[in-house]
């Protein structure tokens, strides 16, 4: 058996010093070191590109590390590959190749596949199926389910049978609010069950709700890892005045011009204007934004406490770049 | 709403273990999954295997009457001769340019990134899509066969043979079908790779006509590649006195299809 003789390797997983650097000299992860507790629902968040699915292929083996280790409940998931597909399940952020095939059709052979009877599973299946509500397209081939039940019945295939490690890479992309409730439901109780599930998404807000801790990752290098409060601490005295720009004319330049001296930062996000100021400012700043609205260069305005949103985009330091990639209109 | 807990995956208990197998439990496993591949395969490819199996019902007979138009009358001896090797070109046109389009395909819609990331060997993979190219091409050669048998008037006298000539040369060209789609990236450039191939299959391949025709050089060559000794081995199964130097046609078929699957298992198994 090829259980770690290192007993410093804690159950859940474990990753020390990971770094994986393309031939063609990419560097697509930089020493990566990640615990994820047995049972944790963990989010993995990154813009496009900052290595987030190059790190999930070296858990599957689909990847191998140019240096590091992972280890999984004390197994190396890096010396024996086959042993990580085992262990984890895998929903791919792309399409699933399950065009062909009935929803009940595909799941039933993957969760055979991963090693259940076919009573078990499709037992199983039966039950997630409910639970999602998804029922009515149980026998619809998959060229003809929409994006949203397509995502739910890819989850459903990698649920169905248990597994140590569930890897989600964006499980709720295209599905409807009410379903992703559900979804969500599901997910927690699966960690509560004992699996370990990694989470990959660039939606923050949703991340916010639903992981009990999370990292950020950026050009390939973790840049802050905690629970959502531990993330906010820094600016946890800082308040966002959150701008609606009026359509059209010099609104823009208006509000630019016009940004008071209380102001700590701006960030912009489309015809949206984030504006951090201290709580001690918080009635300056409402009198300026009543100010701005009376002479039309916004329509409207809030005041609010930091999200993780903008924690998120300090971090990754691209806030005036991203221009809504953090996910912020998606439930 | 709330479903049957009971129902659902949960405790500790049931997580999924890691295993150290035998050598029979590494058997047992590589069969299992070849079969629920298989499964899957079939069941995704079902409208493409079906509509696949009607082209080849209908493409042997249409090769050998159309053939036939273009040769006129013909006595036994070459009537004979062309039967045996049209009913190989319906065979490895399936694994030769089929094959490496859908395998093109497939890997533009991630179809193996998402297999190749489930708990089974790779070769089941490979072996469950080589078993669906087998069941599509075979149909061309016995239709092709019978319609030959009708149209020319004449009878072939085949031997038990002719099953491993048939699937060795079925299995040949689909492997190298695979190890071409999984081994150049663009699909671009396999779609024109396998066009020139069915062109120098049909034209400039010792299957339908004896190597003799060729130039010299060009017959050499064909003594180390796969097609004038697929003709050769099923011609020899299927005929009396027509086919020379058979042990040799099923070494260099196997060759062709032992350095295929090499190459695909290279291509594939391998973790950049």
């Amino acid at each position: 058996m090829e259980m770690a003789n290192d007993l410093s390797i804690r159950s859940g997983l474990e990753i020390r010093d990971l770094t994986k650097r393309y031939r063609s000299g990419a560097l697509a992860n930089a020493a990566i070191d990640l615990h994820v507790e047995r049972g944790e629902v963990f989010g993995l968040l990154g813009p496009n590109g900052a290595g987030k699915t190059t790190l999930v292929k070296q858990l599957i083996g689909l990847l191998s590390p140019t240096s590091g280790s992972i280890h999984l409940d004390g197994v190396d998931l890096v010396a024996f590959p086959d042993q990580a597909r085992r262990l984890c399940a895998y929903l791919p952020q792309g399409a699933l190749p399950i065009d062909a095939l009935e929803m009940t059709e595909a799941i039933e052979l993957v969760g055979r596949i991963r090693g259940g009877s076919r009573d078990d599973v499709i037992r199983r299946a039966n039950s997630l199926i409910e639970d999602l509500e998804i029922g009515e397209w149980r026998h619809t081939p998959g060229h003809r389910l929409s994006g949203g039940v397509k995502r739910l019945c890819g989850f459903v295939m990698a649920a169905v049978w248990p597994s140590r490690l569930l890897i989600l890479d964006e499980p709720t992309n295209d599905v409807d609010p009410l379903r992703r409730r559900l979804l969500w439901r599901e997910i927690r109780r699966l960690g509560d069950a004992g699996t370990t599930i990694l989470l990959v998404t660039h939606n923050v807000l949703e991340a916010e709700q639903s992981v009990d801790r999370l990292a950020v990752i950026d050009q390939g290098v973790i840049k802050a890892c905690g629970t959502s409060a531990e993330l906010k601490a820094p600016s946890r005295d800082s308040l966002r005045l959150e701008l609606h720009l009026a359509l059209g004319g010099d609104a823009k330049t208006r509000v630019l011009d016009s940004v008071p001296h209380f102001v700590a930062d701006v960030a912009t996000l489309g015809h949206r204007r984030h504006v951090f100021v201290s709580q001690e400012a918080a009635a300056e700043a409402i009198r300026w934004a009543q100010e701005l609205s009376a002479s039309g260069a916004i329509e409207e305005y809030s005041l609010s406490a930091s999200s993780l949103e903008d924690v998120y985009l300090a971090i990754i330091g691209r806030s005036d770049a991203l221009d809504g990639a953090a996910g912020g209109e998606s439930s | 709403m709330i479903g049957d807990s009971s129902a659902r995956p949960e405790g500790s208990r049931e997580l999924a273990q890691p295993v150290a197998k035998g050598e029979r439990g590494v058997i047992a496993h590589w069969l299992r999954s070849f079969w629920l591949l298989l499964q899957w395969e079939l069941r995704s490819l079902r409208l493409y295997v079906t509509l696949a199996v009607i082209v080849q019902i209908l493409l042997g007979p249409g090769m050998i009457v159309g053939y036939g138009y273009l040769i006129g009358d013909v006595d036994t001896f070459t009537a004979t001769y062309l039967s045996t090797g049209l009913g190989v070109v319906s065979m490895v046109t399936i694994g030769l340019v089929l094959a490496p389009q859908l395998v093109a395909q497939q890997k533009l819609t991630g179809t193996f990134d998402y297999m190749f990331s489930l708990p089974v060997p790779r070769t089941t993979t490979i072996a469950a899509a080589l078993a669906i190219n087998c069941l599509i091409a075979l149909p061309g050669l016995v239709f092709a066969l019978l319609a030959a048998s009708w149209h020319f008037d004449i009878t072939f006298e085949p031997s038990w043979t002719l099953v491993p000539a048939a699937l060795l040369t079925v299995l040949t060209a689909a492997s190298i079908g695979f190890a071409m789609a999984h081994a150049i990236p663009s699909p671009q450039i396999v779609g024109l790779i396998t066009q020139i191939l069915i062109f120098g299959l049909l034209l400039f391949s010792p299957i339908n006509f004896p190597p003799e025709r060729l130039p010299s050089w060009l017959a050499s060559v064909h003594e180390w590649l796969p097609f004038y000794h697929s003709a050769n081995a099923v011609r020899s199964s299927l005929t009396e006195g027509m086919a020379t130097e058979v042990g040799r046609s099923f070494v260099v078929l196997a060759a062709w299809a032992v350095a295929s699957w090499i190459v695909t298992a290279l291509v594939v198994g391998r973790r950049r």
